[in-house]
């Protein structure tokens, strides 16, 4: 059966170095399903797998056990092609380092993703300036990431993640390498996003930022403990 | 992602990483240049000996004869090779005196690096020799059999004695004896002071006039080839033995191609040392490139992830750092080839005198070594790191 949800997590697993000694189950038996335009937080400690759960949902990784469909699709088929075609077009992933290119300017990284969807031209570098704008860098589009500030590196970052209009954002401790102030600036963006029917998924360890969320999933020991509507989760 | 993307993406990063750019290149450039200098200026060593020795007139066999009783064997000699026309192209007495030759007022005893040999010939001389005429007629038959006092001049001789004015049908003292000069050869060694046009030719008939008493025992003979050569050896010992029996002279014959043989196989064996030797350039400048390359692994491995992550297919991803790694080495091959060119003319004017340029054959081949090299260690990330999980190729840091 097509599930139509559209991310439907069944029964996963992640485990390394399996069969050895130092053998470690990042993630065990987890299932977990996610709508349209739903603002999920994943939050748990530092190890208890919510990366490795976040890079599996952004096709960043495979797991080793259980089937993962996005938008009603089987990702462990998919080939090196269609998989690069979801990280594109499907997935705007913001990581907590940021990973921009240091060669680049932000206005060449945003355009990276139009690049390798086939945009060109005038037109890419309109969609990029248009998402920098969005970020409020737009004046700063010719800086390199070493002469911004860590708020402006992540605000050129979720540029770049929402500049092929993917309707799945995930983010990966956004504001973790921020301090509070940009951080919520980088918050308020994302609601942003949300507001326009993006699909956030953000993950933290922050029971603060959690509580933005409208769903909250607690991770522990690689399992889900908690799945709730935010008003019932205990933060 | 299309090609012209690809490039422009790898033009980017080239020009976004200069120092990584000119670092690779500058391997390529040195091992390039430094290969095609140094085998380029030993071909062009080889070229000069090889020249050098055909001026002389290549398949030269030296007789050397001595009968005890002093008897004259020139005539006998030389009825013999004209038999043998199949190997022998020519023969002649060898023989020479070292004495003046007078044009009015001038003497050869006054040139800059000493006078000539005039040399006591055959009408074969100039063929056994490789002279040719440049006015005139050479020495002939008849010369030599009516004792006919001729004389024809080197190049170096007949422009001390007569400058500019004609020099054929002038007459010329040599040690005191007159002689009517009826040709000149062109000159074939202009450029060095010991040239080989400072000579003269007489017939050997005249001998006696210059107090050469005795008969000649000196003789060229000029075969029709390498293999010629040395059956002419073969067949003019076989004559000798029979015309000297054993205890009646001594006698030998050598070809001279062997002295020819012996710089050829030396310089043969300064190829193969210099060839390593710029091999062995070849190859550190390639390790350079190996070296430049593989440092830049692991920060291109990373960026290899983002670029994954943010949706760069693998073949996309190889065909940008192919392109990137193509056009670096290209660049600096052709770099390396300018230098390398410059470099052989310079050195061949300095060391040689000599206008020498490289052979396409190993200028393609250097280029193609290093450039191939560069291309596979510029890929060696991208093909290694694009088969990653994005997760894993960021986690390189």
């Amino acid at each position: 059966m097509i599930s139509m949800k559209l991310i439907d997590v069944k029964h996963v697993w992640k485990i390394y170095n399996e069969g050895y000694e130092n053998e470690v189950r990042a993630l065990a038996d987890v299932s977990l399903e996610i709508d349209r335009k739903e603002f999920v937080a994943i939050i748990g400690q530092s190890g208890s797998g919510k990366s490795t759960l976040m890079n599996i949902l952004g096709c960043l990784d495979v797991p080793t056990y259980g089937d993962y469909h996005l938008d009603g699709h089987l990702v462990s088929e998919m080939s090196d092609a269609q998989l690069s075609k979801i990280r594109n077009r499907e997935v705007g992933f913001i990581f907590q380092g940021f990973n921009l290119i240091p060669a680049l300017t932000a206005l060449e990284n945003v355009e990276l993703p139009l690049t390798y969807q086939g945009v060109f031209g005038s037109r890419r570098r309109e969609m990029a300036l248009e998402a920098l704008e969005k970020v409020g860098l737009a004046e700063r589009c010719n800086h390199k990431p070493s002469e911004m500030s860590g708020g402006q590196q992540q605000r050129v970052a979720i540029a770049r993640a929402i500049s092929t209009r993917a309707p799945i954002i995930m983010a990966d401790e956004p504001t973790g390498a921020l301090d509070s102030k940009t951080g919520k600036h980088v918050l308020e963006i994302l609601h942003g996003l949300h507001d326009e029917g993006t699909t956030i998924i953000l993950i933290t360890h922050d029971n603060k930022i959690a509580a933005t969320a409208e769903r909250i999933v607690r991770i522990s020991d690689g399992q889900i403990i908690q799945d709730c509507p935010r008003e019932e989760a205990e933060l | 992602m299309n090609i012209t993307q690809s490039f422009k993406m790898a033009i980017k990063s080239i020009t976004d990483n200069k120092a990584r750019s000119i670092l690779t290149m500058l391997g390529i450039i040195i091992g390039v240049a430094a290969v095609i200098i140094m085998v380029s200026v030993v071909q062009g060593a080889n070229q000069w000996s090889k020249e050098y020795y055909e001026k002389q007139g290549t398949n030269k066999v030296t007789v050397n004869a001595y009968p005890y009783n002093g008897k004259d064997i020139t005539e006998d000699l030389y009825n013999y090779c004209l038999g043998l026309s199949e190997y022998v192209a020519g023969v002649t007495p060898n023989g020479s005196v070292y004495t003046d030759i007078k044009y009015k007022t001038k003497s050869t005893d006054n040139m800059e690096y000493g006078g000539p040999s005039t040399y006591l010939g055959s009408d074969q001389y100039s063929l056994c020799n490789n002279f040719t005429l440049a006015k005139g007629r050479d020495i002939s038959q008849l010369d030599v059999k009516k004792e006919n006092q001729v004389i024809v001049l080197g190049a170096r001789v007949a422009e001390y004695l007569f400058g500019v004015s004609e020099p054929v049908g002038q007459k010329v003292t040599v040690g005191g004896v007159s002689f009517t000069v009826v040709g000149v050869y062109k000159a074939k060694d202009p450029d060095s002071d010991w040239s080989m046009d400072n000579m003269a030719v007489v017939p050997y008939t005249c001998g006696r006039l210059l107090g050469q008493n005795s008969a000649s025992t000196n003789f060229t003979v000029k075969a029709t080839g390498r293999e010629e050569a040395n059956k002419a050896v073969t067949m003019i010992t076989g004559f000798l033995s029979g015309l000297i029996p054993t205890g009646t002279g001594d006698y030998w014959v050598q070809s001279e191609n062997q002295w020819q043989e012996m710089d050829e196989q030396y310089t043969q064996q300064m190829s193969l040392v210099v060839g390593g030797i710029a091999g062995i350039s070849l190859l550190v400048g390639g390790i350079g490139i190996m070296n430049i390359m593989l440092v830049t692994v692991t920060e291109r491995t990373h960026e290899i992830g983002i670029r994954k992550a943010i949706g760069g297919s693998r073949r996309s991803i190889i065909m940008q750092f192919l392109i990137e790694a193509a056009v670096v080495c290209c660049c600096g091959g052709f770099i390396g080839v300018v230098i390398g060119y410059l470099g052989t003319v310079v050195a061949g004017k300095l060391t040689l005198d000599m206008l020498i340029f490289p052979s396409v054959g190993m200028t393609v081949g250097a280029v193609g070594f290093s450039v191939l090299l560069g291309i596979i260690f510029g890929m060696y990330p991208a093909i290694k790191a694009s088969g990653l999980q994005p997760v894993e190729a960021l986690r390189a840091d």
